[in-house]
Formats: structure tokens, sequence, C-alpha cells
């Protein structure tokens, strides 16, 4: 029983993070189509700016984390303006090329810069917290906490501000939204923002569980990829249940099935759901 | 008003549209008749921005708006009801609406004026405020789609057949309600497969054929034309 309750806090945890990264993805592709594979090498670039800013800056751990959003958020406006806005009218494939490009060049850049050795970033919430029989850290604590309230500002952003909406009509319906006057770059521009934001958020809450490298990024944005793919391209609501989905089902997985191969679980689960409902658990384009 | 000079479009290699001319005076409500593939969405596109002209020139008010992108034009005072309508079909009615002010979207007093106005036009739209947009009937969809492109306030109107795939009745309030949208100030330009009830409202026409104009003319010439008579009204 304590184990069970054990392994759903840790998928609670997983998920947190998962449920992050996918959303960030799954803006992208909800406005503008393309499948963003250097959102992963947005993922590491933000866990190598807050170990940088921790251990070179000497902030604060939570003030690292909001440098981090800043930066990697104008990472990722920037690659919106240099790569992705010069080719909107080209087709989905050229998309495809030019996001590994800049997959490729991030991760060369963060070699360059970081080094290929796998660092450790320190947190200040290492401590361990008993409740009745269990033990959580206070670092595992945190990532659910910070991931849920942000997951609930992001929401009440989309669905209750006007810029937010923006985003939703873009999502629905993109010449819709052209004809009512919405400006399409500002749009564009303000989504890669709270993408990488969202990824920079994720990988500097669990690199203190995890290692910073400069591949840290593959699995996690493969797996963000099946998350959304399971939740229904594009959709919001998709990206944080499937998210959740998968953290419990690894967790549990790894538990109760196979831990050897608990990175498999995603595709098993993959093809498990879209047999059963193949466009993804929601269509896309809803809050 | 709206002034279409030589306009080419084209889609890749095809061209679409080619040496377009077409004026609208304020407060006029033209028309554009043409088979289905005539090019009467594509100029529709051309003037809203959405597709760039090759060539050519389109002028709002004497003032160039070929080559703006389609938010500056919505801003000019331009707007377009398109062919399939562009909802965004899980928002709300009054959602959509909202958006259809984006351009007065800091205007709080103008934004209330606007609401109040659809809703007078549409009461259903008012009754069917909180439903979304994809669960409205065929009409109701296209009162909504011309109450969103109303809430921006625009100068003129682009109606890409607002009658297409309505039941006669419903057509027939279609083209009511495109009168007293222009008799309240909006010029209106609207593409019509449906010649007979397009030119009963219209001052004036284009008809187009393959891309071109083929025959221009007021309402009552295009009515006496034999070759009109017979490809667009029927005997
Ligand atoms: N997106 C497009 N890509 C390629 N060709 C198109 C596209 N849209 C329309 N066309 C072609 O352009 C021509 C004009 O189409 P359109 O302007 O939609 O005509 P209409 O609105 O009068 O039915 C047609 O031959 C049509 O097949
Ligand atoms: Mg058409």
């Amino acid at each position: 029983m304590e184990l069970l309750i054990q392994q759903l806090f840790n998928g609670l945890t997983i998920g947190s993070v998962y449920s992050l990264v996918a959303l960030g993805l799954t803006l992208v592709y909800g406005i503008l189509h393309i499948p963003n594979f250097a959102h992963g090498a947005l993922y590491m670039v933000g866990a190598y700016v807050t170990l940088t800013m921790m251990v070179q800056g000497g902030f604060h751990y939570l003030l690292a984390i909001v440098i981090s959003i800043l930066v990697v958020g104008l990472i990722s406006v920037l690659m919106e303006r240099v790569v992705f806005h010069p080719l909107r009218d080209s087709t989905p494939i050229q998309h495809k090329v030019a996001a590994i490009g800049v997959l490729l060049f991030l991760e060369a850049l963060a070699h360059y810069i970081w080094g290929a050795d796998y660092q450790q970033m320190p947190t200040p919430y290492g401590q361990v917290v008993k409740v009745f029989d269990l033990t959580f850290t206070m670092q595992r604590i945190l990532i659910v906490v910070t991931a849920i309230v942000v997951m609930i500002l992001l929401y009440l952003f989309l669905k209750k501000t006007y810029t937010g909406a923006t985003i939703i009509a873009m999502s629905q319906n993109r010449e819709g939204a052209y004809l009512v006057g919405i400006n399409a770059n500002k749009v564009a521009m303000l989504t890669f923002f709270i993408a990488g934001a969202l990824a920079a958020i994720g990988a500097s809450l669990t690199s203190p569980i995890n290692l910073v490298f400069p591949s840290m990024g593959h699995l996690v944005i493969l797996k963000a990829f099946v998350i959304i793919i399971i939740g229904g391209m594009g959709s919001v609501p998709g990206a944080i249940l499937g998210g959740y989905i998968l953290g419990f089902s690894e967790s549990l997985g790894a538990t109760y099935l196979f831990s050897d191969y608990k990175d498999l679980i995603a595709f098993v689960l993959l093809v498990i759901i879209l047999t059963v409902k193949p466009q993804g658990i929601f269509a896309k384009g809803g809050v | 008003m709206l002034e279409l000079k030589n306009v080419y479009v084209k889609y890749g290699q095809f061209t679409a549209i080619q040496n377009v001319n077409i004026q609208v005076d304020a407060g006029e409500i033209v028309v554009l008749l043409g088979a289905n593939g005539a090019g009467k969405s594509t100029t529709f596109r051309a003037i809203s921005g959405l597709s760039k002209p090759v060539s050519g020139e389109i002028q709002l008010e004497d003032q160039a708006i070929g080559g703006k992108s389609p938010d500056q034009i919505v801003k000019t005072g331009i707007v377009q009801c398109a062919e399939d309508r562009k909802l965004f079909t899980q928002m709300t009615v009054q959602e959509n609406l909202m958006m259809g002010a984006y351009v007065h979207r800091k205007k709080k007093n103008e934004m209330k004026k606007r609401f109040q106005e659809v809703y007078d036009m549409f009461p259903i739209l008012y009754e069917k405020r909180k439903d979304t947009a994809g669960s409205l009937s065929g009409g109701q969809q296209q009162m909504l789609a011309i109450g969103r492109a109303l809430m921006s306030k625009p100068k003129i109107m682009l109606l890409d057949e607002p009658s297409i795939g309505l039941a006669p009745m419903i057509v027939e309030q279609m083209f009511e309600t495109i009168k007293q949208i222009n008799r309240e100030g909006t010029t209106i330009l609207l593409a019509e497969q449906n010649a007979n009830a397009a030119l009963s409202i219209a001052s004036k026409g284009y008809v187009f054929e393959n891309g071109k104009i083929v025959v221009e003319g007021t309402s009552e010439e295009l009515f006496s034309n034999e070759e009109v008579r017979r490809a667009y009204i029927g005997a």
C-alpha cells in the first residue's frame, strides 16, 4: 500500500514535468502546425541556464529559474522569427527539417559552452518530509505544486484574457483569426515564448532529481510527442491529461511490471490508445 | 471606395484570376457572379490579404492596400465573411463575436455597442450565446459569421456565397439581412451563384469566367443580358 502511494506520487511528479513540456509542444503545434523537434533542445538549454545561474552566478534556485524562463523564452521567440517565420509559406517537410536543424544547432552549442559531462544541479529543497509512513523530498513536492500552479495560470490566461483567447482562436481556425484582424506574428511570438518558458520550468524543476547533459532533451521530447499524439495534437487538456497518464503508467509499470523497460511504456501506451481513439483523446483546439 | 486594378493572383504556377478590375462605391451593394471555380473567392482572398496578388493594385479610399497583411487590412475597415465561414467552432457564440471585435478590443463601450447591434439583428445568437459555434445549424453559423464580421464595424464587408447550403427560406432572410446591413451604412461586395436574388439587391455586378471578368454592368443591364440570363439566371 505504501509502495503504491509512493509510486503514485512519483507518477504525479514525472507526469507534472511531462505535462509542462507537452503543453508547449502542443500550443506551438496548435497555431502553426509545426512539430517542433527543437522543443527538447529548449528544455535542455533551460536546465543549463538555471544550473549556470546557480553555480556561476550565485543566484538562488528560484531566481535562477526565473532567469532561465526569460532566456529560453527569448531563444524560442528568436527561433520563431529567424527560422519558422521565413518558412511560413513552405511545406511541412521543410518545417520538420528546420526544426531538426535547430535541435542539432542548440545541442552543438550546449556541447561547446557547457561540455559533454553529466552535471548535477543543486537544490535548496533536498530535505525529506515524512507524512505518516511516507517520505517525500521537498523537491518533488515543489515540482508537483509549481507545475499545477503554472498550468492553472496558463489555463486562466488562455480562457479568461483576450490575448490568451487569440492563441485559442488561431489554433481553431488560422484564417478565421487573420480575418478578424488578429496579428499572426504577435500570436506566434507569444506562443513560442510560452512554450520556451514551460520547457525551462519543466527542465529546471526536474534537473535536481535527474542529471544535466546536452542530449537530456531527447527522451523527453520523444515522450512529449507521444503525449500530444495521445491527447490530441494541439489540445491543451489533452497535453495535461496525456502527461499524467504517461507519468502514472511509467511509475506503476516500472514497479509492478518491468522496471528495465520503463521508457518503452510510452510507446506501448501510444499503440493502445491510438487503436481505441485514432484521433487522440481530445479533438484539437479545445481548452 | 474600393478599387481593384489589373489584379492577378496565382496559386503556384496556376493563374487563378487575371486582369481583374472592380470598382465599388461607398454605400453600394456590388455582386460578383460566376460558376464554381470562376475566381470569386480568390478575388476576395486578394482583397483581404490572404493571397498576395502577383501584380495589380488594390486601393481603399485611394490608399494602396495590396500587399498588406490580413490584420492590417481589417484595420483599414475591410472585413470578409469567407465561404467556409471560418468560425472558431469550439468557442462559444459570444466568444466568437468578441474575437470579431479584435480591432476594438481596448474600447469597452464600443464593444458593448457592437454586441447590442449584432444581438438586435440576430436575436437567435443572443439566445445561443453560450453554445459553441460548432453546435449551431448552418443558417445560424452563417449569421454568426456575419455577426462576427459586423463586430469590427467595417466600412466594407465582403460576403462570399452567404446563401450556400442554406434552405430557400433562410436564403431569403439572408438577403434581407444583407440589405439591412447595407442600409445601416456598410458597403457590400457580394459573391454569389444565386444571380437572381443577388442582382435584385445589388446596384451592379461583374461576371467571372475562368478567372476573368467577362461581363460587367448595372443590375438591370445584367438582368437583360441574354448571355448572363442563359448562364446564370436560367431562361
Ligand atoms: N488554394 C488553392 N490552390 C490552388 N488552386 C486553387 C486554390 N483555391 C482555388 N484554386 C483554383 O482557383 C480557381 C478559382 O477558384 P475560386 O476563387 O475559389 O473560385 P470561386 O470562388 O469563384 O468558386 C479555381 O480553378 C480553383 O480550383
Ligand atoms: Mg468561392
